[in-house]
């Protein structure tokens, strides 16, 4: 699918979902893990539009892409903000999550949503961009 | 889709509908009616999510907001979620401090 550029603003974020939705109905992914991809890429671009950008000026781009092969859809969110590596963020664990949520710590959860959402989830950095891919594998009956 | 929101304050209760697609951009309306709605220190708030087809950690993040605000004497009922929201919900461990209902039932 062609690649999609729109401003890094919250407001973006519904039709990063829209694309990452109709990425997965091209690919035949069923509803349920259609939502996941979709919770997965909002998490990750609303952390990069958040803090990634938050210096940044009104002409900061998100970037998504999508390719469809054999064996599996990958989406890619590409952005120009500082590297960040959402692997290395500290999520919570089960303990964290048994808690009562008057003693919650707040971050860490939507990169925790994310990288559960998905079978795969990597990020790379290539020169100036980071890239967060999502991968969703086929399951062929 | 979009995302809308009412509040209606009833004799100590309180009762949020939530419609829509919550996420980061959606979040800070949640949040104002939280803090509208704790105002009143109602003993129950009660969120009616049935048409609330999407959301993020954000909307996640309001409700620890919301029980932190109001404190834990408070008891807060999340009614008529399904899917993949409720499936989220459960995951990141809410089950374990908000009642789960389909229809409001006063614990």
């Amino acid at each position: 699918m062609d690649k999609l550029s729109l401003p890094a603003v919250l407001d973006s974020l519904a039709e990063l979902r829209r694309y990452a939705r109709n990425a997965a109905a091209s690919a035949g992914i069923d509803e349920d893990r259609s939502y996941q991809l979709q919770l997965a890429v909002d998490e990750i671009a609303t952390n990069i539009i958040s803090y990634g950008y938050k210096d940044a000026g009104p002409t900061a781009e998100i970037a998504i892409r999508a390719e469809i092969t054999d064996d599996a859809l990958v989406v890619t969110l590409e952005d120009e903000a500082p590297a960040f590596d959402p692997r290395l963020r500290q999520m919570p664990n089960a303990e964290d999550l048994a808690r009562p949520l008057e003693d919650r710590r707040i971050g860490g959860l939507g990169i925790y949503l994310a990288t559960q959402g998905v079978d795969r989830f990597d990020y790379r950095r290539e020169g100036r961009r980071n890239l967060n891919i999502f991968e969703v594998r086929m399951r062929h009956e | 889709m979009g995302f809308s929101i009412s509040v209606e304050d009833g004799q100590g209760e309180a009762t949020i509908t939530l419609t829509g697609e919550l996420d980061a951009a959606a979040a800070p309306q949640f949040k104002e009616a939280i803090e509208k709605v704790a105002e009143a220190k109602p003993q129950r708030l009660i969120l009616l999510m049935g048409e609330l087809e999407f959301m993020a950690s954000a909307g996640l993040r309001v409700l620890i907001f919301a029980r932190q605000k109001m404190g834990a004497g408070v008891s807060l009922y999340v009614i008529g979620s399904r899917g993949p929201v409720l499936n989220t919900l459960k995951m990141s461990g809410f089950h374990h401090s908000v009642y789960l209902q389909d229809v409001y039932t006063p614990e």
